[in-house]
């Protein structure tokens, strides 16, 4: 068990220095180094390489040769650019309301689901399918569920008597960023629920039947006795809800492409446009680079939240 | 009340209700409303698509809608599965690329995750922090961060229209998923059994091989079909990487299909609604797994 399994951080601390740890652990290292291999060449090379791009002006023929180092143009280019605060008020409310709206309904669901009772795990199963079900697929037929003519909610809507004509829900700058939230929590709101049931069912049951008896109400025992367990669960549901729609690509692209008038334009499509419409690769890079920016702030947050457990197993 | 007592009472929930005092309180009933209106939400656009499939192009163009098909057909689907017919061809092309794509990818994604998310669990090396903290934060990137860089080396290997560009380049999520969710299963294998075994005289490694591997086979399978998942749905890379025809993958054929016909919405759902059914399936087949590896690490208290 010399360099493995019992190991325990004393022993560590005091044996000899890094270079005598590392040569120690050596065989350690035969275990990851395929990993580390493709890892480096396909996500640390090409960080590197978009950090670098972003200070340079590229050629639209993509001969990466006949760059030329800009500094930090492209930089303030973008950051005066009126486009790019629309664009990143259109990111704010994408990101606030799909998180919110996807949480509220996910952890509602996985309140709702947590007894046992007749047809609970059918009912799980059918409201996870729009989380697995391609998002290609689930933006086409939504798509065509809004067409401004024909579409399916448009006649429902008519046929309820909320509207007397069918609604334009993807071709109005007023309507269109809604429309899309509606379809991306429509995909993320069954994340939302598995994450919560799991946390859920770490809450003791005992803790909710000695509220009981002591005559605590459904809701008092709702704040104090189940929201205090589920405070690192909801943390990082949150934090991943937050992410994947900072990252969201698939549902605008192929719903609207960002139109009408940039109005469901937000980061990630804007990038793809700059980069792969008008091959603007170091504009692109840079605007990645800002984005990457605030990712890093939200992993290092992620990355403290998960870790938190990890020390003290397995050592 | 066990979920088996549960279901045999269930039968009729109005029996139940004669039969004991307890009545449907507030909360049942607001449940019930809510869960329901959530199952009409989630499900409503698949119905739709499903219903849309098997109208003919005509009747689907019609407003209002035929809420359900009066001369329902399978057409679309017979065109999208007939290898006779051009239409058919392509289709079933796009899902043997996405098909290899996806296998490739998984297969090499777990079998360098496998032992490197075992080191990760049970040893102790200088920088094993910082670089699981690397393998954390990935998860977390953007695609289009990556796809500046990686369509420019893609260039440079000469692999653009390839399907070595997409496996290659769906390592970047594969491989880091893959490391996080075998880790979780590692760690909870008690790590006694190991020593248990290395006390019979068997060395690390063969513990690994002949103990450890065993027991963590659903992990790995459970790893498995989400990464091919995740491929087999990936949209952003494809689109960028591939412009040959031939060389499409079901997520992209599956536009390019549509802008052929431009009007042709039974078609395209029906071939969304083929591409979607064995992943769907897949999933809840084998929903216990999925759960459990997407919500480890984050329940572990």
């Amino acid at each position: 068990m010399a360099t493995a399994i019992g190991e325990t951080r004393p022993t560590a601390r005091r044996g000899p220095g890094l270079a005598g740890r590392i040569y120690k652990h050596r065989t350690d290292y035969l275990y990851i180094l395929p990993a580390l291999i493709v890892m480096f060449v396909v996500i640390g090379y090409p960080v590197y390489y978009v950090v670098e791009l972003s200070f340079f002006k590229t050629p639209p023929s993509l001969a990466m040769s006949e760059k030329i180092f800009v500094g930090v143009d492209n930089y303030s280019r973008i950051l005066q650019a009126k486009s790019f605060h629309e664009v990143t008020m259109n990111t704010v409310v994408w990101t606030v309301f799909s998180t919110l709206f996807a949480f509220i309904l996910g952890f509602g669901a996985a309140l709702a689901l947590d007894r046992a009772f007749f047809l609970r795990g059918p009912l799980r199963g059918a409201l996870l399918i729009p989380f697995v079900i391609s998002a290609v697929a689930g933006s086409f037929v939504w798509r065509w569920m809004y067409n401004s003519d024909i579409g399916v909610i448009g006649a429902f809507l008519v046929e309820l008597g909320i509207t007397d004509r069918p609604l334009n829900f993807l071709d109005n700058t007023q309507t269109v960023l809604a429309s899309l939230i509606v379809v991306n929590v429509w995909r993320e709101f069954p994340f939302a629920m598995i994450m919560m049931l799991a946390g859920l069912q770490t809450v003791p049951d005992e803790l909710h039947r000695a509220a009981k008896m002591d005559g605590a109400s459904v809701i008092q025992r709702f704040f104090h006795v189940t929201m205090p367990h589920l405070k690192s669960v909801t943390l990082i549901t949150v934090l991943l809800l937050t992410v994947n729609n900072l990252n969201s690509f698939i549902i605008p692209w192929i719903m609207t492409g960002g139109g009408p008038a940039n109005a469901s334009d937000i980061w990630i499509t804007a990038i793809y446009q700059l980069a792969f419409g008008r091959v603007r690769f170091g504009i692109a890079s840079a605007y990645s680079v800002i984005l990457f920016l605030v990712m890093m702030v939200l992993g290092y947050y992620y990355v403290r939240i998960m870790t938190r457990g990890d020390e003290r197993r397995a050592e | 009340m066990s979920a088996s007592e549960q279901a045999a009472a269930a039968p009729a929930l109005a029996r139940t209700a004669r039969r004991k005092p307890r009545r449907m309180g507030g909360w049942d009933w607001t449940r019930w409303i809510f869960l329901t209106l959530l199952l009409i939400y989630a499900t409503a656009p698949i119905v739709w698509m499903f219903l849309t499939s098997i109208k003919g192009q005509f009747a689907a163009l019609q407003y209002p809608p035929e809420w359900i098909p009066k001369e329902p057909t399978l057409e679309h689907y017979i065109r999208l599965l007939s290898p006779q017919e051009e239409t058919g061809r392509e289709f079933l092309r796009y899902g043997l690329n996405s098909l290899w794509v996806s296998t490739a990818t998984t297969v090499i994604g777990v079998v360098i995750a496998v032992p490197a998310a075992y080191a990760f669990s049970r040893f102790r090396f200088p920088g094993r922090k910082l670089l699981f903290y690397s393998v954390l934060v990935r998860n977390m990137f953007p695609a289009v961060v990556f796809l500046i860089p990686l369509f420019i080396m893609m260039r440079w290997l000469r692999l653009v229209n390839t399907s070595w560009s997409l496996i290659l380049t769906y390592l970047t999520f594969g491989l880091p998923l893959s490391i996080w969710l075998l880790k979780g299963f590692y760690d909870n294998i008690p790590v006694q059994l190991e020593q248990a075994a290395r006390i019979d005289g068997a060395t690390r490694f063969q513990a690994f091989i002949r103990v450890v591997m065993p027991l963590s086979t659903p992990g790995i399978i459970a790893t498995a079909i989400y990464s091919f998942i995740l491929a087999w749905n990936e949209y952003v890379y494809a689109l960028t990487f591939l412009n040959d025809k031939s060389k499409l993958t079901l997520p992209v054929g599956l536009e390019r299909f549509f802008a052929q016909y431009t009007t042709n919405w039974p078609g395209l759902m029906a071939a969304a609604f083929v591409m979607s059914v064995p992943v769907v399936i897949l999933f809840l087949i084998l929903q216990k797994y999925f759960v459990r590896a997407l919500t480890e690490g984050a329940v572990k208290s």
